[in-house]
């Protein structure tokens, strides 16, 4: 039993120990969701910590230098003529995945210190919830895609329940909104997945595999299988290797999200309530980054290369098309909402560029948007919790009323906005090198895509700053008077989520040499893989 | 030498005679001599038929069959419209209908 | 000559001259109560390094410190210090300043109750600017750039009460922000073309810069090639920057407004330091520019200076008239920066510096002591409109005194500082609109007027201000006895005597008519070009009509022997909108970018998620209909069939009646059918 196993199972036995304890308990599950992300994020930081980068430990497409490898023979049927069903129980990290384990195992704990809100079915609730960590980190490190498709689902089951059951006024709609739409990508998704099988050949065994890192090897696929490169199959006249990168495209577009598979995220993101709107933003549009790095672009690199410039289209308008909405709101959370489309943009548009640069950025994005998305709802929470409404206009002069809550807001929406000195800035700054480069680099991208999305920089000190002078600034003017008395500035519990966040996204700011030395030999061979 | 259509044209008019009584008569007792009837019809038919086979005679020896069977089911036909007289108080078929399905 | 002091050494003292304030901005927000005296002695030690580095590097050799920071596969940036003769002029001129405007604050400040807040974001600020100025590459200088924007984005907004700071602050972010943009796309350009940042590369002895080329219309570079007009772009985006950063036309507007912040931070960061960040830059990437950008920057500075020179004509608030001043005097810098005379700009930099800071610092003086009457009594007036002053020249003489000596060097009177180093921009226009000739000669005839125009501005505010009655009383009511306000205490008055000091032009030449001999503007000069008629004439021609317009501003505003009457005209009322822009923004670009984003939602709602929730509906119909046919056609068939089954049993049933005679008629008929059949057949 490795580490990886334990910090995937850790959740998952302690979920089954909450459903066995007496409901009489309910006041002490929270403490032990706590209790359980604080040991899973120690481990995560261990493995951060231990992480050994260079030559000999790229991962990508070897499987020998990912580090802290789990290989079991999970499933081996034999099926007659077409040989044996070879499923593994295979996990393992490398630098695209090892940042994300880490940023996981942090929201999660962010996530139930912010579960003090909930207050019905407490049981359900915190099983569920560990349920989902289970899912989530399992996702990050399996290197099977059955493996990985198992867990991947496994993610959508507890999240259509926490929204749906601990949800706002539209939780149901919401919830079941949030749930079609990815299962409509992942649905498709597993007809590729099993296309991959039915091409890729174990070199060991023979036999063919879901081994994600074979997949990425165009010697293991068998000639005339049906995503072979070299005989470039063809399906109703499209390429069957164009079609399956962008099935699995689409599935992980749907979860980033881009333009035009974004219309889930406001709702999910307001109906649901705080911690899940956290994991939501924190995580789970991680995943759809992840995906498309590590499958996507990974498994069809031919292809990718061919839709870089789509890839990056799409990228530049979710970039000015979640500003621009996001200036249109007046609901602070649908604002934070649209917010992210728009940060997520410049994750594609750092990878659609295939350069060093852009793909660090990439990443980085991910990491730096992962917990200041964090912070964002949570400072939504905060407000939300106090006297129920969060819409913009309801609020006016907050910092007479909550200074110190006031003090982490302008770090949050300063950081979300990219002033230097925070992650957010060092991450779109080189998404945007990378794009810009890559016409002279590549000649993927042209050069007028880095220019344009610098643009959305622009709109998001707009909506940012907009959002602070009508709520925080000028004298204080409440919807209604009691709330007055309610809206006490923030306590302990909150400070003690929101000062790590807010000193995480300085030092990563000013050292982004911290996230970059794990990833940058990682991410070299990733770009091998389009050479 | 009387030819074998008159022997087949008597057959055929007592069977049919036979047959008439058969479906019209209201007395279980005369349905039973219409049956008579036919059988001998089919007896004349076999005796006259018989005249094709001299060796063996199977003509005749079937309609002697046939006359000592018809004694027979005539006896047994005798006990049960006895039988129904005694249920129904009454031989006309019409009054029964315990066979209906 | 060596220098006394080993690179080593010079390394520390930068290294201290930045750090100070930054850890003063740490430790002003832990220990409040004594933010002030931490801000003081951090930004005095950044005044001593300042002074050592001075001496250690002015016209010596550049000294460059770097050290690893990120390192990825085909770029690196560093972080470190470039020293040149640039850089420790400017690190002397912000800290000097800054030092005083930290003393200044003491007493502005004294009443606010969270000062502490105050000191701290100046000690932010100072790092920032102080970083912009050490900065060895462009990136750096980027993070610090923005940095500085976002110090003054609190300080603007330091009373956040106020409706009118907080909506000045988020506009002056946002249209840095526009400029912010353009650096970063030329920062792109130049790390695709040059694979690095770093100043002293790109752009110092040998440079990058200089081994690229244009041919064909396409610009090579040692690493790669592009079409020529990035280079064009390059130039513009980094101009973009300047523009909003020293807010020239376009995005001048946030400048005036930001003058809703204290008055000691409109002086510093607002007149003196942050704004002329812009021309710095300029100064710094200079190399890059071709002619197209030169002549635009030429023409922009031209513009905004005289726009904003025509706006402080009429503006009755007091610290407009001094923002407007600082973009109009911007505006000469850049434009000496366009007509390639750097030298002039860096003087003009640093004599603006002094002169305008001091302006500021006066007027606040005058507010400071307004505001104190105007709490005292609770009656309510706006305490930096001109009309409520005048007369103060007896009620605040100190005040006077350096006012004046701050008008004089913005005039450009003979022995200011002003008088050197505007000339020197004056004589460069004419000069390379002599060479160009034609529609050039635009660029002299509207430098001049815009130099008369400031003359008459801001002696305007000094007869306004200072000569005639104290009108206060008779608007309140009041006698003067009751309205009584003096020169406020040292912490005021001492900063702004030693800055009145630096006006005078004995510190910066020792021939006050020589512009050659001024050690600034020499040691830049290396092309000595000054030599025909114009060093001569010029600066005769210009004073003759500027001592003129005074006269007249005197007979005007302090005898009111005569009255200017065209309030109605339509350029009295351009100028004094401040020729629409604010409107013109509003209406054509705020609200149209709203309307834009609330298409943006529309369609986001109607037709992305319409189309999700017609294909929805869509899938909801057709399963309707599949619902139907299941349960009419697929299981009425077999039902049907069951049905069929059943009743022809019934029917069948029928034949069954019982009656013997039946059975009999039916078995014959039967027999007879098979016999008809047989027949048939």
């Amino acid at each position: 039993m490795g580490l990886l196993s334990i910090l995937i199972f850790l959740p998952l036995v302690f979920g089954m120990f909450i459903l066995l304890m007496p409901k009489a308990l309910n006041h002490y599950f929270k403490y032990l969701t706590v209790g359980v992300s604080l040991v899973q994020l120690l481990i995560a930081s261990w493995l951060y910590f231990n992480f050994k980068t260079g030559d000999g430990f790229t991962g990508v497409n070897q499987l020998a230098q990912y580090q802290w490898v789990e290989k079991l023979d999970w499933i081996r049927l034999d099926v007659g003529s077409f040989g044996t069903l070879q499923i593994d129980y295979l996990l393992g990290v490398d630098g695209f995945s090892i940042g994300l384990v880490w940023l996981s195992a942090l929201v999660m704990l962010i996530a139930s210190l912010s579960s003090w809100e909930i207050k019905s079915n407490l049981k359900g609730y915190f099983a569920l919830f560990l349920l989902l960590d289970t899912a989530i980190i399992g996702v990050f490190c399996s290197l099977d895609l059955f493996l990985f498709y198992i867990f991947y689902e496994l993610m959508l089951l507890p999240l259509y329940f926490l929204i749906g059951m601990w949800g706002g006024v539209r939780r149901e709609y919401a919830a079941i909104k949030f749930f079609l739409y990815t299962l409509f990508g992942s649905i498709f998704m597993l007809l590729v997945i099993a296309g991959l099988y039915l091409s890729v050949t174990d070199p060991e065994t023979g036999n063919h595999t879901f081994n994600l890192v074979h997949a990425m090897n165009p010697a293991n696929y068998s000639a005339g299988s049906i995503f072979s490169a070299l005989d470039n199959i063809q399906i109703l006249g499209f390429s069957a290797r164009a079609i399956g990168f962008i099935i699995v495209f689409i599935a992980f577009a749907i979860k980033v999200p881009v333009f035009p598979f974004h219309t889930w995220l406001p709702d999910a993101h307001v109906e649901a309530p705080t911690p899940i709107s956290i994991i939501l933003a924190g995580i789970l549009l991680k995943v759809g980054g992840y995906g498309i790095i590590r499958i996507a672009y990974g498994i069809f690199p031919d292809i990718a290369i061919s839709l870089s410039w789509w890839m990056g289209l799409l990228g530049v308008i979710s970039i000015i098309y979640g500003a621009m909405n996001a200036l249109a709101q007046t609901d602070l959370k649908r604002l934070i909402a649209y917010s992210s489309v728009s940060h997520m943009g410049f994750v594609l548009l750092g990878i659609a560029s295939l350069t060093s640069e852009g793909i660090n950025g990439a990443m980085m994005q991910m990491i730096s948007h992962g917990f200041l998305s964090v912070m964002l709802f949570f400072i939504v929470g905060v407000i939300y919790n106090r006297v129920h409404d969060r819409d913009i206009y309801n609020f006016r002069g907050l910092a007479n009323q909550m200074p110190v809550f006031t003090g982490f807001v302008m770090i949050a929406f300063f950081a979300s906005l990219g002033l230097p000195g925070f992650s957010a800035f060092i991450a779109e700054a080189f998404s945007l090198i990378g794009a810009f480069s890559s016409q002279s680099l590549n000649g993927l991208l042209p050069r007028w895509m880095a220019v344009v999305a610098a643009i959305g920089i622009l709109l998001g000190a707009g909506y940012f700053l907009w959002t602070l002078q009508r709520m925080f600034f000028g004298t204080l003017r409440l919807k209604k008077e009691e709330w007055k008395a309610q809206l006490v500035d923030l306590n302990f519990r909150e400070k003690l989520v929101l000062f790590p966040l807010a000193a995480l996204a300085l030092v990563l700011g000013i050292m982004p040499s911290l996230v970059f030395n794990v990833m940058s030999s990682s991410i070299n061979q990733f770009i091998l893989l389009f050479k | 030498m009387i030819p074998l259509q008159h022997f087949l044209f008597v057959g055929a008019t007592l069977f049919s005679l036979g047959l008439f009584a058969v479906i019209t008569r209201k007395n279980a007792i005369q349905i039973l001599m219409g049956i008579e009837l036919m059988i001998n019809a089919s007896i004349l038919n076999m005796a006259a038929f018989g005249k094709y086979d001299k060796v063996d005679n199977t003509g005749q020896i079937f309609g002697l069959f046939i006359i000592v069977l018809a004694a027979a089911a005539v006896a047994v036909a005798l006990v049960i419209i006895m039988n129904l007289y005694k249920r129904a108080k009454s031989i006309d078929p019409n009054q029964t209908n315990t066979l209906r399905g | 000559m060596e220098s006394i002091f080993t690179p080593y050494m010079l390394f520390n003292f930068a290294l201290i001259a930045i750090t100070a304030p930054f850890l003063a901005f740490i430790f002003s927000l832990i220990f409040k109560r004594f933010a002030a005296v931490i801000g003081i002695a951090s930004i005095g030690l950044s005044f001593i390094s300042s002074l050592i580095l001075f001496i250690g590097v002015w016209k010596k050799p550049v000294l460059h410190f770097s050290f690893d920071w990120i390192q990825l596969a085909n770029f690196k940036i560093n972080l470190g210090f470039l020293l040149n003769d640039l850089t420790v002029i400017m690190l002397l001129l912000i800290s000097f300043i800054a030092l005083l405007v930290h003393i200044y604050s003491v007493e502005y400040m004294r009443k606010d109750d969270l000062k502490y807040r105050y000191f701290a974001y100046l000690s932010l600020f100072c790092f920032a600017m102080l970083g912009v100025v050490l900065a060895d590459n462009l990136f750096l200088v980027y993070i610090f750039w923005e940095l500085v924007g976002f110090a003054s984005y609190l300080l603007i907004g330091f009373w956040f009460k106020k409706e009118k700071a907080v909506l000045a602050n988020k506009k002056a972010f946002i249209m840095n922000r526009i400029g912010d943009v353009g650096f970063l796309i030329g920062l792109m350009i130049l790390l695709t073309q040059f694979h690095t940042l770093d100043i002293d590369v790109l752009f110092g002895q040998g440079n990058l810069i200089a081994s690229s080329f244009v041919k064909n219309d396409i610009w090579a570079t040692p690493f790669g090639l592009m079409p020529a007009y990035w280079l064009s772009i390059a130039g513009f985006c980094f101009f973009a920057g300047a523009i909003a950063k020293s807010a020239q036309f376009p995005l001048h507007t946030w400048l005036p407004d930001a003058m809703e912040g204290p008055t000691a931070v409109s002086s510093l960061i607002h007149a003196a330091t942050m704004v002329a960040a812009g021309v710095f830059l300029l100064l710094r990437i200079a190399p890059l520019f071709n002619q197209l950008v030169l002549t635009s920057m030429a023409a922009i500075g031209l513009f905004t200076a005289f726009m904003a020179a025509s706006i402080a004509v009429t503006q009755t608030d007091i610290k407009k008239v001094l923002a407007f001043s600082t973009i109009s005097q911007l505006g000469f810098m850049i434009l000496a920066v366009g007509v390639q005379d750097n030298a002039a700009a860096i003087f003009h930099l640093v004599t603006h510096a002094f002169f305008k800071c001091l302006l500021f610092l006066a007027a606040g003086m005058v507010i400071h002591q307004l505001h104190h009457l105007k709490e005292k009594y609770q009656e309510n007036f706006d305490d930096q409109s001109l009309e409520v002053m005048g007369g103060l020249r007896k009620l605040m003489p100190i005040t006077f005194i350096v006012f004046v000596a701050a008008s004089i060097a913005l005039a450009g009177l003979p022995f200011t500082s002003g008088y050197l180093s505007k000339d020197a921009i004056l004589v460069s226009v004419f000069e390379w609109a002599d060479e160009r000739g034609g529609i050039y000669w635009v660029f002299p005839l509207l430098v001049s007027i815009t130099s008369w125009l400031t003359t008459f501005y801001i002696f305007r505010v000094v007869f306004k201000a200072f000569f005639g009655e104290f009108r206060l009383p008779q608007i309140l009511g009041k006698t003067a006895e009751e309205l009584k306000i003096t020169d406020p205490n040292r912490w005021m008055t001492i900063p702004v005597i030693i800055l009145a000091l630096f006006c005078f032009a004995l510190f910066f030449a020792y021939n006050p008519f020589n512009l050659e001999s001024s050690w600034i503007y020499g040691s830049w000069n290396n092309h000595p070009h000054h030599t025909g008629m114009y060093p001569i004439l010029v600066p005769i021609y210009i004073n003759v009509l500027s001592f003129a317009l005074i006269f007249m501003a005197y007979q005007a505003y302090a005898k009111n022997t005569f009255a200017f009457n065209n309030q109605a005209s339509w350029y009295y009322k351009l100028s004094l909108n401040q020729w629409y822009f604010n409107s013109f923004y509003d209406v054509f670009l705020i609200k149209i970018l709203m309307l834009k984003t609330k298409a943006f939602y529309w369609f986001d709602q109607k037709i992305i998620d319409g189309f999700i929730h017609l294909l929805s509906n869509i899938i909801i119909i057709i399963s309707k209909i599949t619902s139907w046919f299941d349960h009419y056609i697929i299981d009425g068939l077999v039902n049907g069939s069951a049905w069929l089954v059943s009743r022809l049993g019934i029917w069948l049933r029928g034949m069954h009646s019982g009656k013997l005679q039946h059975y009999f008629i039916w078995m014959l008929l039967i027999f007879l059918s098979f016999f008809i059949y047989k027949l048939i057949i």
